[in-house]
């Protein structure tokens, strides 16, 4: 094979950076223009990269690049690297940023140079997150992304934009000092041996005593589920999602929130396994209670995307359910989870601004049913996100859910003498999320397009554009791509879900925390 | 007998996958650009059925004929796949698959045919034939599935297909509704299905070796059977837990084959397009928990293969539905809800056979009930179409003039499925009602009693609309011939294929005395279980006596009530205002108030007391958490602002204290 091409994700990190530039240099009339070229070269490049990448390998940190800055008194260094996971959460990160660009029609003549300079911004802390292999470069990239964020829903946001851009900030910027706590108390525990080097803090973290893991872990825990968002830390989401604009809320939920289940994964789980050996039964409750309780919260809304934007909180419990299990096959939902989520909260999110667009509204009672009538091809996209939603067969989200629960059942925590019980209870429960998705879906949908049109719509709206249909059906292709055959994404990434749950294997084997239930069956009256 | 040489045939049944991807490709061509044409719309939908027809007798033909000489043909390709465990989907074909893949094909090909007649003026036309191939795709693929995660992913894509073509005239109030009904319940069955796959999978995990993980059959000792028998031999399962498995999974085919308390959806599901009520909640999809039992049979067995408990459950689910069904269809006046309910009553009968152990005669029964109840339900779609939508049998009577092969094909698909001597469900539900006799004996004679009502509400169905004179105000006519032609067609099977699971033979060593517990081979059961079945029942004369004389006392009953109006049993119940009679009427009018109890449930209960606790705990605790942390920032930020007063000696002040804080601090702090 040749050798690997030189500076690929350099490259790509730097391209929104540039984009910003020029997109501020440049007049407000090119900015669009400007904006979806430098977001489809993104996409282009990204995609080229997961042609570069060798799939054998794929558990390995490849396209390495590595500058070193200064020594002392602590290391700085410029570290980035793919392997299987990243890259697959990079190459959604191209395409759902080039999605949201084209889909930022809306913006019009309100200051598009601004939006979208901050748009690549956004877009390059997000790269950032994901590339990074230093700890400190990680921190760094993830608490940019909090800057353009604000900007971007405090100027371009709804009514009540000012309150949901602060909301946004402090959660996260909490969560972040959190991270920052764990790692300065992660570094300074270390001793001699400290690093930011996220390759070598691997294996270097377990070793760790078990408090100093906890607390450590603790602060990036938290943080990360901030992120994700779970319960009780969620309630910055739906208001977020509310007044953000409707590009905005597609990156919100198909990026930013997969920056915290990644974390959540490559540190936490990567770094001190020892915690979900101890606390998993309990994470894997939080996952199941996330999963059920923001489906729940679903049935009683009103506001359609305040429903699209719990609904994410409730898809992200399978994030957890699946990480905190421990098993290969569940980890790997889990991971899919975040690239299917990815793609169908922004469908589903381009899908309630293209509806708002034409009714300003998205108060279901207000709106009163009977679209289909006057957009039956946006019905249709509606119907898929939908079904995707919902977890169909044949379309992306059922294959996270069916591995996250085929997964976890089997997984060495639902089997364990210990907890193995409570584990499985918990996992029936999170089952139920399977119907009250049903519900709040169909509802919605039946609540938006079904029945008689209202007379005061008669006329008035108008089916997808060309645009429009561009973007609902690339987002819809991929979404039926990933859920007929999910083995061209598992394939990157499974060899890092191995990798993880064979080094966690150890470290239960070391506890004898997790010894399974002796063969014989538990006998029900 | 189609004209292939052995080596197509085995190549055919090599290939049956394309069975199943033929109407997906025409959904997804229809779908993605040839909607613009009504016609061309028509013809790839028909023709990939067609082909998928030709392709199944194919199949057929090479395992009769033993062209393909295994057993089966199996095939699989990883779908998702781990260190734990690969999920597989791929194609199974065996003797049982080649039989629905028939029906299937050939109920839905006739089906789509007539739809051209039924959907021409709708505009929706193109899009029906969309979702119409997607839905055959899905059952075929279902009907192909090697293993039971296939399975549940095929048995949702059906499920999504009827909420499609349920909710079809989506600017209909109760077509929306019934759509979502129709999902959510499905989706209750479905989560018991989940979790008792998952459940399932748990305590076999260790055991399928190379087959394909939850496959219904496999190569050395990987089939379901020998799996749950190692299991159990190790000690990771037993009876109790398998039959907890078989009760959980059992939720699934509750929910799709409309079952006892879960039927509540399928006769609102007749909302949609009487094509969709033949093909989707008659003659295919409602199978489907029929056949999910008959393939994974041995998950209902106990773990050494005798029959138990979770087999019992099934017998007595289908028995209350039957009866239940039955009793409600008598007094109904919808007539596509008639026959939704003899739809109901009939799968009950289904899964009473598999419960009592006629494994051949419940898959007998739904073979025959594909056929009748789909002409059954396209002959109503007729009488619908030519009086302009009225569905009320009150509106309508004497239309044997008006509609002569409506009416012939009625005629038959009625005694067929009264079970009256020489028509098809005469023969498999006898062979049903015999065997329950043997096991269940209460249950047998519950089936023998709803027998008799069937014959009671179809005569009474066929009286108040064929005969007598025409009450209604529209013009009744007798439909294209693109609906007329596949009621023909439909007819032949309806009179015939009883025969295919009775042999002849065996009625003469009966009349003349014998035991009817042997008896020679027929070829129905023959060819379901190949040459080494089990065991052949003959004919029980007395048995199919008295069930015909519960057919014949059902149709005197309705033929007095209703043709000569000698008889006034039915103004008494249903014009009486208390008492028993009032009672009975009622429950049987109001379905029972199974809707009631359940929307009762959700609407009054569940969700009010629901959104109290939600608006509490997510407003008042989560967010008052929170805010009120935002309130101590703020109030802390409010008295310390008082230190950022800009005056360099207030600084310096501070600074002063804080050096000598910390001096203070070292100083009583030990060294270490």
């Amino acid at each position: 094979m040749n050798p690997e091409p030189q500076h690929l994700l350099t490259i790509l990190l730097l391209l929104p950076m540039l984009a910003a530039l020029a997109i501020s240099c440049s007049p407000e009339t090119a900015a669009r223009k400007l904006a979806i070229a430098f977001g489809g070269g993104m996409f282009g490049l990204s995609a080229f990269i997961l042609s570069q990448f060798d799939v054998s390998r794929g558990a390995d940190y490849q396209l390495v690049e590595r500058v070193s800055w200064f020594e002392a008194p602590f290391p700085v260094q410029y570290f980035v690297g793919v392997d299987g996971m990243s890259l697959s959460l990079v190459v959604l990160t191209g395409f759902v940023t080039l999605m949201a660009i084209l889909a930022s029609t809306s913006i019009g003549n309100n200051r598009p140079r601004l939006y979208y300079a901050m748009l690549m911004l956004l877009t390059f802390s997000v790269l950032g997150v994901f590339l990074s292999l230093d700890l400190l470069q990680f921190f760094v990239m993830y608490e940019l992304e909090l800057v353009p964020m604000y900007f971007l829903i405090a100027i371009w946001g709804g009514p009540r934009r000012a309150y949901a851009s602060l909301k946004f900030l402090i959660y996260t910027f909490f969560g972040g000092v959190l991270m920052l706590a764990g790692l300065v108390y992660m570094y300074t525990q270390m001793g001699a041996s400290a690093t930011f080097d996220m390759t070598s803090l691997t294996t270097m973290c377990p070793s760790l005593p078990k408090d100093v893991q906890l607390l450590a872990c603790l602060g990036f825990f938290l943080a990360f589920i901030i992120k994700l968002p779970s319960f009780p830390v969620h309630t910055w989401l739906p208001d977020a999602h509310v007044e953000a604009p409707t590009p905005i809320s597609m990156l919100l939920a198909g990026l930013l929130l997969k920056m915290g289940s990644y974390g959540l994964v490559r540190i936490c789980l990567g770094f001190f396994p020892s915690f979900f050996v101890d606390y998993g039964p309990q994470i894997m409750a939080l996952g199941a209670f996330n999963i059920v309780w923001a489906a729940m919260a679903c049935l009683i809304q009103q506001d359609m995307k305040r429903i699209i934007a719990l609904s994410s909180v409730s898809h992200m419990g399978f994030v957890l359910l699946g990480v905190a299990s421990l098993s290969s096959a569940a980890l790997s939902g889990a991971i899919f989870q975040m690239v299917s989520h990815g793609v169908i909260s922004a469908l589903l999110f381009f899908l309630v601004g293209a509806v708002y667009e034409r009714t300003h509204t998205r108060q279901l009672p207000e709106i009163g049913g009977g679209l289909a009538k006057q957009m039956p091809n946006l019905f249709y996209f509606w119907m898929l996100g939908t079904m995707a939603n919902l977890g169909l067969p044949g379309l992306s989200g059922f294959v996270a859910e069916a591995a996250v629960f085929y997964g976890s059942f089997t997984s060495p925590m639902a089997t364990s003498v210990v907890n193995g019980h409570m584990v499985q209870g918990w996992i029936y429960f999170a089952a139920l999320g399977v119907i009250l998705t049903a519900g709040y879906m169909l509802w919605l949908l039946k609540k938006v397009f079904y029945g008689e049109e209202l007379d005061k719509w008669k006329g008035h709206l108008t089916d997808a554009t060309g645009t429009e249909k561009i973007v609902a059906y690339s987002l819809s292709f991929s979404i039926l791509a990933l859920g007929i055959y999910p083995l061209m994404l598992i394939n990157y990434y499974q060899p890092v879900a191995d990798k993880m749950a064979d080094d966690i294997k150890t470290h239960i084997n070391v506890t004898h925390k997790l010894d399974p239930v002796k063969k014989t069956a538990i006998s029900l009256r | 007998m189609l004209p292939f040489s052995v080596e197509q045939l085995k190549w055919f049944v090599e290939h049956a996958g394309l069975i199943v991807a033929a109407p997906f490709l025409a959904g997804f061509l229809i779908i993605m650009g040839v909607r613009a044409s009504k016609f061309l719309s028509m013809a790839v939908s028909v023709g990939a059925v067609a082909y998928g027809l030709v392709h199944s007798l194919a199949i057929f033909q090479a395992l009769v004929s033993h062209a393909f000489p295994d057993p089966y043909f199996q095939q699989n390709i990883p779908w998702f796949s781990s260190s734990s465990f690969t999920l597989s989907v791929g194609v199974l074909v065996d003797n049982t698959a080649a039989l629905m893949l028939i029906v299937v094909t050939s109920v839905s090909l006739l089906v789509q045919i007539y739809t051209h007649g039924y959907m021409r003026e709708d505009p929706g036309y193109s899009r029906f034939y969309a979702y119409l191939s997607l839905f055959t795709g899905s059952m075929l693929g279902l009907v192909v599935s090697t293993n039971l995660f296939q399975m549940y992913g095929f048995w949702e894509l059906v499920g999504v297909c009827s909420y499609f073509l349920i909710g079809f005239w989506w600017y209909k109030e109760s077509a929306a509704k019934a759509c979502m009904k129709a999902f959510v319940v499905n989706r209750i069955g479905d989560f018991g299905f989940l979790i008792g796959t998952i459940t399932f999978f748990l305590y076999t995990k260790d055991f399928w070796g190379a087959g394909p993980v939850l496959g219904f059959v496999g190569p050395n000792g990987t089939d379901l059977a020998s799996v749950i028998h190692k299991a159990a031999a190790a000690g990771a399962l037993n009876d109790s837990l398998l039959c907890f498995i078989a009760c959980l999974i059992f939720m699934g085919p509750m929910a799709k084959s409309a079952q006892f308390p879960l039927h509540v959806w399928l006769p609102d599901a007749m909302e949609g397009p009487t094509p969709i009520s033949a093909l989707i909640h008659a003659a295919t999809m409602v199978a489907a928990g029929v056949y999910l039992v008959a393939r994974a049979y041995p998950i209902w067995l106990n773990t050494d293969g005798s029959a138990g408990t979770a087999l019992t459950v099934v017998a007595s689910i289908g028995a209350i539905t039957a009866f239940m069904a039955a009793t409600i269809a008598m007094s109904q006046y919808d007539i596509k809800r008639v026959l939704a309910w003899s739809t109901c009553s009939q799968l009950g009968y289904m899964f009473v056979g598999l419960g009592v152990g006629a494994f051949t005669g419940g898959i007998f029964h739904l073979f025959n009930h594909a056929f009748f109840k789909a002409m059954l339900f396209l002959c109503s779609g007729a009488v619908i179409h030519g009086l302009h939508g009225q569905q009320d049998i009150r509106e309508m009577g004497g239309l044997k003039k008006s509609m002569p092969i409506a009416h012939i094909c009625f005629l038959i698909g009625t005694l067929s499925i009264s079970g009256f001597p020489l028509f098809s469900g005469f023969f498999s539900k006898d062979e049903i009602i015999g065997a329950a006799m043997v096991h269940h004996p209460f249950i047998g004679w519950l089936m023998m009693l709803t027998a008799g009502m069937t014959a009671f509400y179809m005569f009474r169905l066929y009286f108040m609309t064929f005969t007598g004179e025409y009450r209604g105000s529209a013009h009744p006519h007798e439909s294209s011939p693109a609906m007329t032609w596949p009621l023909l067609v439909l007819a032949v099977p309806s009179i015939l294929t009883g025969y295919l699971g009775f042999n002849i033979a065996n009625l003469q060593p009966a009349l003349a005395g014998a035991s009817p517990e042997h008896g020679l081979p027929n070829h129905f059961a023959a060819f379901i279980f190949g040459p080494n079945g089990p065991h052949f029942e003959g004919a029980n004369v007395t048995m199919m006596g008295i069930s015909i004389a519960f057919g014949l006392a059902g149709f005197a009953i309705a033929y007095l009530m209703y043709l000569t109006r000698t008889l006034h049993f039915n103004k008494t119940f249903a014009e009486s205002k208390e008492g028993m009679a009032n009672l009975i009427y009622n429950m049987s009018f109001n379905k029972w108030y199974m809707d009631d109890i359940y929307f009762g449930i959700v609407d009054r209960v569940l969700l009010p007391a629901y959104k109290n606790v939600w608006t509490f705990v997510d407003m008042v605790i989560v967010e008052g958490v929170v805010n009120g942390v935002g309130l101590v920032t703020m109030s802390i930020g409010e008295v310390l602002k008082y230190l950022q007063n800009g005056r360099g000696q207030y600084y310096a002040l501070v600074i002063f204290a804080a050096v000598a804080g910390i001096a203070w601090i070292s100083y009583i702090l030990p060294t270490h």
